[in-house]
């Protein structure tokens, strides 16, 4: 028996041990890695296309590192809660660590808002690169496919940089050919910027397929817009009188104002990229991505009621210095010296007197106002207004119409800010803006001519003018026209006018007055804090060295102003010379030292 | 070689055998000793005893019997005659000679030389919990347990200290096969053993650098089969109070306060007047007959029925509500008494060819939190089967299936049902005037939501059920007689389904009008171990050898799919509702798939001088699939050594030293740690999601192009975490075995600490890899003391354990001087946990506050902020510069306890037993994140603290014992905009976890039945928590918010709200033995 036993247990053993062996042999640690693609499989046309539409995915501030409602697209925060067009809103702890403070520049450099944009963009940058490292890998792409993919890579990241050097100062510039991305920014990028929109101008063709793409007259717009910023206003008024005199649409539509102001502002596929949309984040919903390509960074600025569109969060309300700002006098010109304190606060909203004047209609294109109808959605009242520190306005650029809910409004279940997610585009730069800085060109440039000038802002005022665009009683809309039914009852005294023939005696009152229009005709647009920026002389060079300190008064007077109205404002104050520019972000810093050479130098005051 | 088969050959000579009879009683009761062994000395001969004790055996006059039972001194009997009478075994008082199970091998208790904790299971057993890991709590030192209340909620576990920046769970081993804890029936546990140095774990290598939980489940034994049945049956009660929070009165007032004291009251109509309170904006507030619509009393238009339009299956419409003049107790409208039952039978039996055992266990605990509980339903059967004398097989098998539905949102949330029983207003009632719920809906009352209407809507329409099978299958081989062979093959499927609805929430503030949707998914997750083990035993006069051999494969998969749909518009009922029967618009699935392998060879090597000097070497080798070739293998080698001290001829003359064992080991153990949570860490991988990389290039609003992005850096270089440690220790049993007392002091040591790199923002869109940088330390003692007691008939044992440890950053990755943590997912009052070099791991970060700005020449002659005025906080200027910055803040409390430990008292008097058992914690800060939202009515309106008139700050009053500030509308850094040691607290506690008494009939009046024992008790658990914490409990389980769901257990002791397991429970309970 146990001889039995000794005899079948020692070849068992070896049989046993054998086998193990044999089993654990070298690949049973390899792991395909699933679900995901690697770098070979990309390596062709296929692949460089797909590439290049992710690059595309970030114009809207979502997917991707950073972006959302913190480094939303809009720039609804940097660009108008901080220069006075608006407020934070909501509560005032809601945010009150992270987004008050930037509003009220009190924030310190580690603040999340200030991260989540620097973050979003450079994932812009290097989404674009990563295009570029690709293409001269894909061996099936074709020499045409390659130059167009190269130049809307190279636009892009220079929309990306563009985006990034108006709000950050100086930037290490990493590009493609970059190992190391931690890059000193101790040298102007503004160079290598003129030279990715350059290529853009060069390589893409005027029109495309597809309506959200780039083409030859975006990065012609862009590179125009760079030099606006950088003051070389001879070489951007050349490329505006080209814009205005040729530039087309992707779909090869010439440039043009539409008719209806509102159309600017719809969801609609068919009202989307319109002759007037020059470059827009292009937003979808209800499909299938949870609505993270809706309209995502804007999605906190939404009334407050369940009768209103969204019904969240409060975020974002029109300031009174903004709403004041569309009185008109009986001529239906802006009062631009005296626009806060003429007549009283328009809607009452200081409980001191009430404005009774002459408004442009813009207004309640810009702003849900009491009493004033609201697309579908009926008139606000107090219970759209989420805190008393939020003044009496509601945002309404960016929202839809109730017949439109949960077809251009996302209705994915269980999505918390679903309804607040939306088919609306991020307008990133629409004709008439480049109407207004094409005016300010010919008054800065020594080429240019005030007429001209007059004439651009004219082209804006006229459409603003339009019956067909106002807010009417009692009436109905139609959001596939985004026209109210005209009738005898607007919905407030509205006079707008154009300037009159050779009111731009001299380039100070041009300057002023093209300065205001574009206050009113991009208010709510995230654009208020760069153009304040560009007129102030800081953005051409860093350490703020032109600065005059206007931008820095025109703050601080909003805050001296609309401090009565809403409390949150109280710490707010803008310093001269530092809030010019936001802080790089800390971490960056942090994480730059963090590899021992500490590269990346704070802004001044930081 | 030869000598080995002549022994072999030598062991079949046979002498004359006749029958031997015996039976065996235990010194203690003088019952007979069921299951006993009895074996021919020399040989593996032998018998077990039977129900009554008695046993036959086929002996020789020539042999020697060892008769052994557990808790009893082995006793040898020789073979005197066919009839050895009654036998009587002593009572073992010393736990020496109990042999344990650790790891890949068993041991007898004194030839420990590594740290390994013993669980005193039965002990374990009087918390009535359905998560076994719970359990251990306080019952073995080293191992600090933090429980929730939730039924089925997860505990999290550290074993001396924070091993890494991940997860801390320890690896549970059951019956040699990876597995879990959380959901073992605790009624078919044999023993638990916890190795927590690396002289215990280290042969578990990368797995064991958390420590390593033996579980060993029970067996059959040879004998006539036998029948317990156990249950019990119990309520938990509510905690009494909840969080102290104001009625309406109190809350109107706060509210007004906030805003006289900012100077917006009155002002018209027109004047942002307060909806509810004030609609008119006449100053005077009053509480309105009617929240919706805002502010009416009875008989303003819109208050009648009539007036009531609302959809709720839209939420369009206009609801009426009446206002809760008193105030809703939101707390007690979801949190209620709940009843806990556990039923169990096991049969067991065997015979000298096989044995076997089957457990039927039945788990029914309702949480008190409306909508919470736990059903289980377990069926265990393990059966060995003796093949001839050498060759064994057999099977360890269980199978549960599980409900568990838990808190909605998740326990530690802002969002969940408990943080909105604080939110929600009390002038909020729980249903409107037609019996729909109520809410912030009605204007200007925060934007909480209703809780009753998330607990009762979860408990009509979530659903998850688990199906589990867990086990393994052996078989072993003993040859050339000292040398066995086993083979194991074992695992685990996990099979899951789940679906949820959630209806349009028409009540809140917020969403009310969402689309309602439909959610269901179904999943399984796999892993299987295939160990082979070679071990070798063999005494040498004084020596002793043991060594052993081992390989094991070990392989993960998974695979889970998702769908939802929502706009359900005919019907929500839950038998209606399914995929197909949604609307296809906002239809969305996902997926998930991993595999990852693990592959081991290692060695121990024990060896045993005269039971004096004992010496012991792991060492293990691990490759895994994680890293890549190159840097996938891992070696961990450890020793420890023991000296008998007491075996020394210099000790025996010292009688009250009846044993004494000095330790120590040395070595090192490994961590997958975070790179689990990123299995191609060693990729550079793309990826195309919706969400991050499509884009809607063609302009239709609907139909977004496919695009890509690169998702993921990766690192080759990447390698395990390593674990070094060092452990010394000491074992004594003394005083006439009265006192047994272990203390083990360790530093442990984790270097290359798998941090996950931090990308500079260019190269931030792709997830980062994970790299071997900086370094932790743990340094810590755990002590352990039994003394066994008794007069007369009344026996007592006290158990006392303690631990202690200090943890700290040693190092981060060059260059990084600290990290921000996420602070338990609050992203309100920014990132308040710092991993900083020198600091302890979880430590917060914020501003020192030093009481309230008493007056304008406070805040004029004090360090000031932007903001700064009288009765806000006011803070200390750490550096001295005279402002108050973010560069003044600091590190403010550490929430690692200093001490843990659990105190146990077991007592007999005649047939009546008792058992009590305490639990505390000292030294640790915890951050009651809930005053965040009860001290400041400006953060979104909520209830406040019931004591915030009078304890606050209030403008030209007598303000020296105001400890809340000022009552303002507006955020700054003297309130709401910043983490402050404001929200610190004192986490101390001291808990009475059990107090049981139970009563054994007695035997002789049992028989008759047919019955071997039959025990009653009665059980009280948590009848006192002592401590200074304000919330609900000091006791906080880990947030489950934002980064802390991926295991990141860097931020720990904050309260949000957490579901408190302070909780009393009452409970009785039967055994029955049949």
């Amino acid at each position: 028996m146990k001889k039995l036993n000794l005899k079948l247990s020692v070849p068992l053993v070896l049989v046993v041990v054998i086998s193990t062996l044999y089993a654990c042999k070298k690949n049973f640690l390899s792991q395909t890695p699933l679900g995901v693609i690697s770098p070979s499989t990309l390596a062709n046309k296929a692949g460089v296309d797909g590439l290049l539409i992710g690059a595309y995915s970030l114009l809207d501030g979502v997917g991707g590192n950073g972006g959302g409602i913190d480094g939303a697209a809009s720039n609804w925060l940097f660009g108008s809660v901080a220069a006075g067009d608006s407020y934070k809103g909501s509560q005032p702890s809601d945010g009150g660590a992270d987004a008050l403070p930037v509003g009220n520049y009190t924030y310190i450099a580690a603040n999340p808002y200030i991260n989540a944009r620097y973050d979003i963009l450079f994932a812009g940058v290097s989404r674009c690169n990563d295009v570029l490292a690709t293409i001269p890998l894909a061996k099936d792409l074709g020499a045409d496919d390659a130059k167009e993919d190269i130049a809307e890579a190279r636009f892009l990241r220079g929309f990306y940089y563009l985006e990034l050097r108006k709000q950050y100062g100086m930037l290490p510039w990493i590009d493609e050919t970059t190992t190391d991305v931690n890059q000193p920014n101790n040298v102007e990028i503004w160079p290598k910027i003129e030279a990715d929109l350059q290529a853009g101008i060069d390589g893409i063709s005027e029109t495309q397929a597809q309506k959200g793409r780039a083409n030859k007259w975006v990065a012609t717009a862009y590179l125009a817009k760079a030099y606006m910023f950088e003051h070389k206003f001879d070489a951007a008024l050349a490329l505006f009188h080209s814009l205005i005199s040729t530039g087309v649409t992707a779909r090869g539509q010439k440039f043009a104002l539409n008719d209806v102001f509102q159309t600017n502002f719809s969801p609609q596929p068919g009202q989307k990229n319109s002759p007037e949309s020059v470059f827009a984040a292009q937003t979808s919903v209800n499909d299938g991505a949870s609505s993270n390509n809706g309209n995502k960074g804007d999605e906190l600025g939404f009334p407050y009621a369940s009768t209103s569109p969204g019904g969240c969060c409060g975020w974002n309300g029109p300031s009174q210095w903004l709403g004041n700002s569309y009185k008109t006098d009986a001529n239906g010109l802006p009062f631009l010296d005296t626009f806060n304190t003429i007549g009283g606060d328009v809607s009452n909203g200081s409980r001191t007197n009430k404005y009774t004047g002459n408004l442009d209609p813009r207004i309640d294109i810009t702003m849900g106002r009491p009493g004033i109808p609201y697309l579908d959605w009926g008139a606000p009242d107090a219970t759209w207004i989420r805190d008393p520190t939020d003044g009496v306005f509601s945002p309404r650029k960016n929202v839809y119409s109730k017949a439109e809910k949960g077809t251009l409004s996302d209705a994915t279940p269980g999505v918390w800010d679903a309804v607040q997610s939306v088919a609306n585009n991020v307008n990133l730069m629409r004709y008439s803006d480049i109407l207004l800085m094409a005016a300010e060109a010919e008054v800065e440039s020594g080429t240019g001519s005030l007429a001209t000038a007059l004439d651009d802002v004219n082209q804006v005022r006229t459409r603003a003018g339009k019956p067909a665009g106002w807010v009417y009683l009692n009436s109905t809309y139609a959001p596939g026209s985004s026209t109210y039914a005209i009738n005898a009852t607007p919905a407030d005294k509205y006079v707008v006018n154009t300037y009159p023939a050779g009111f731009f005696t001299d380039k100070a009152t041009a300057r002023k007055a093209i300065r205001f229009e574009r206050k009113l005709e991009l208010g709510m647009e995230g654009m208020r804090w760069y153009d304040l920026q560009r007129w102030d002389g800081a953005s051409v060079s860093d350490p703020i060295t032109n600065s005059d300190g206007s931008m820095a008064a025109e703050i601080n007077a909003f805050f001296a102003s609309d401090k009565a109205i809403n409390s949150q404002l109280n710490e707010g104050h803008f310093t001269p010379g530092k809030n010019e520019y936001y802080a790089i972000p800390q971490s960056e810093i942090d994480k730059s030292k963090s590899t021992g050479k500490g590269v990346l130098v704070q802004n001044k005051g930081y | 070689m030869c000598i080995l088969i002549l022994c072999t050959l030598s062991s079949l000579a046979v002498t004359a055998q006749t029958k031997v009879t015996g039976k065996v009683i235990g010194s203690d009761d003088k019952q007979p000793v069921i299951g006993a062994t009895v074996k021919i000395k020399g040989t593996n001969v032998g018998a077990v005893t039977d129900v009554n004790g008695n046993f036959t055996v086929n002996a020789s006059t020539t042999d020697v019997l060892v008769i052994s039972y557990i808790g009893y001194i082995a006793r040898e009997v020789p073979v005197t005659g066919a009839s050895l009478g009654t036998i009587t075994l002593q009572i073992n008082t010393s736990t020496l000679n109990e042999v344990v199970v650790t790891g890949y091998t068993a041991q007898r208790k004194k030839d420990i030389t590594g740290a390994v904790a013993i669980v005193d299971v039965s002990a374990m057993k009087t918390v009535a919990s359905g998560n076994t890991t719970s359990l251990l709590q306080g019952q073995a030192s080293g191992v600090t347990v933090t429980n929730s209340g939730g039924p089925g909620e997860t505990t999290s576990i550290n074993i001396r200290g924070i091993g890494s920046i991940f997860s801390t769970a320890p690896l549970v081993i059951v019956d040699g096969v990876a597995g879990d804890l959380d959901n073992i029936n605790v009624n078919d546990v044999e023993s638990i053993q916890v190795l927590k140095d690396a002289g215990s774990a280290s042969i578990y290598g990368v797995r064991g650098a958390n420590g390593v939980v033996v579980v060993t489940t029970k067996k059959g034994k040879q004998g006539k089969a036998q029948i317990t049945y156990d249950a019990t049956y119990g309520t938990t009660r509510p905690l009494a109070d909840g969080f102290k929070l104001g009625g309406t009165q109190t809350y109107m007032e706060a509210e007004f306060e906030s805003q006289r004291n900012d100077g917006t009251i009155g002002g018209g109509p027109d004047g942002h007047p307060n909806q509810q309170f004030d609609p008119q904006g006449t100053g005077t507030w009053s509480i309105p007959d009617f929240i919706s619509p805002a502010g009416k009393h009875t008989g303003d238009p819109g208050t009648t029925i009539a007036d009531y339009t609302l959809n709720p299956l839209t939420g369009v419409g206009q609801q009426v509500t009446a206002a809760n003049k008193v105030g809703t107790d939101w707390f007690h409208e979801v949190f209620k008494p709940a009843p806990i039952q556990q039923h169990n039978i096991t049969a067991s039996g065997g015979s000298d060819k096989s044995t076997y055992l089957m457990s039927l266990g039945y788990l029914n605990q309702q949480g008190t939190l409306l909508s919470t509980y736990e059903k289980r339903y377990s069926l265990r059967i393990n059966t060995n089967f003796n093949v001839g004398d050498h060759v064994r097989v057999g099977e360890n098998a269980y199978v549960y299936y599980k409900q568990n539905p838990k808190e909605s949102g998740g326990n530690q949330n802002e969002g969940n049902v408990i943080s909105y029983t604080y939110r929600e207003p009390p002038i909020i009632p729980v249903y409107d005037i037609a019996g729909n719920y109520a809410g912030s809906r009605a204007p200007g009352l925060s934007n909480a939501s209703n809780p009753v209407a998330i607990a009762q809507r979860n408990l009509k329409y979530n659903h998850n059920n688990d199906w589990v099978m867990t086990g393994n299958i052996y078989g072993e081989v003993d040859f050339l007689k000292h040398f066995n062979y086993r083979m194991t093959f074992g695992g685990q499927v996990d099979s899951y389904f789940y679906d949820s609805f959630g209806p349009t929430a028409y009540e809140n503030a917020e969403g009310n009008t969402n689309a309602n949707g439909y959610n269901e998914g179904a999943g399984y997750s796999n892993n299987y171990t295939w160990g082979n083990y070679l071990t070798y035993n063999q005494q040498f006069g004084k020596h002793s050898v043991k060594v052993l051999l081992g390989s094991e494969a070990l392989t993960n998969t998974g695979r889970s799919v998702n769908g939802s749909r929502g706009n359900y518009q005919i019907s929500i009922d839950p038998a209606y509702v399914t995929l197909n029967t949604g609307s296809p618009s906002g239809l969305q699935n996902g997926d998930s798939i991993y595999a990852n392998t693990l592959e081991s060879f290692f060695g121990r090597v024990e060896y045993a001088f005269n039971d004096k000097y004992l010496l012991s070497g792991n060492i293990r080798r691990d490759g895994s699939s994680y890293f890549a070739p190159g840097h996938q293998w891992g070696t961990f080698p450890s020793g420890s050594i023991g000296w008998r001290v007491s075996k020394e001829d210099f000790l025996k003359s010292v009688s009250w030293i009846n044993d004494l064992k000095l330790r120590g080991g040395y070595g090192t153990l490994g961590s997958l740690s975070g790179v689990s949570l990123q299995p191609y860490n060693a990729y550079n991988l793309f990826n195309s999601t919706a969400g991050n990389s499509y884009y809607d290039i063609n302009g239709t609003s609907t139909n977004p192009v496919l695009g890509i992005y690169g998702s993921q850096v990766g690192n080759i270089s990447t390698t395990w975490e390593t674990d070094k440690e060092s452990n010394i220790g000491l074992d004594a049993t003394l005083f006439n075995n009265k006192i047994d007392l272990s203390f083990d002091v360790y530093k442990k040591t984790v270097s290359g600490l798998l941090f996950q790199a931090q990308a500079l923002a260019p190269a931030a869109d792709k997830a980062a890899p994970y790299k071997n940088a900086g370094n932790l330390e743990n340094t810590g003692f755990d002590f352990n003391i039994t003394y066994h007691g008794n007069v007369n008939d009344f026996k007592y044992t006290l158990n006392l354990n303690l631990s202690h440890y200090k943890n700290l950053v040693s190092s981060l990755p060059v260059g990084v001087a600290y990290q921000d943590i996420n602070s338990g997912g609050s992203t309100r009052l920014q990132n308040f946990v710092r991993l900083q070099p020198g600091e302890p791991v979880g430590e917060f970060f914020g501003y020192q506050d030093i009481g309230l700005y008493k007056d304008a020449a406070d805040v004029t002659n004090s360090p000031g902020y932007s903001g700064a005025k009288p009765g806000l906080l006011k803070y200390k200027d750490i550096n001295g510069d005279g402002k108050i910055d973010a560069d003044d803040r600091t590190f403010i409390g550490n929430p690692n306890p200093k001490f843990t430990g659990g105190f146990n008292i077991n007592a007999s008097y005649k047939n009546f037993d008792l058992n009590a058992f305490f639990y505390g914690v000292y030294g640790n800060k915890v951050v009651n994140y809930v005053k965040y939202w009860l001290d400041f009515p400006q953060v979104f309106d909520g209830n406040v603290a019931s004591n915030i008139l009078t304890d606050s700050w209030h403008p030209g009053a007598d303000n020296s014992n105001a400890t809340i500030p000022v009552l303002t509308r507006s955020a700054n850094l003297g309130n709401t905009a910043a983490f402050t040691s404001y929200y610190i607290e004192n986490g101390s506690f001291l808990r009475m976890k059990t107090l049981q008494i139970g009563y054994s009939i007695p035997a002789d009046q049992l028989k008759r039945f047919g019955i071997y024992k039959f025990r009653v008790f009665v059980l009280a658990n948590n009848l006192f928590t002592i401590t200074k914490y304000t919330g609900l409990d000091p006791e906080l389980q880990n947030s489950t918010l934002n980064n802390n769901t991926n295991g990141d257990n860097t931020s720990f002791g904050i309260d949000f709200g957490n579901y408190p397991s302070a909780e009393k429970r009452y409970s009785l309970g039967v055994q029955v033995t049949f």
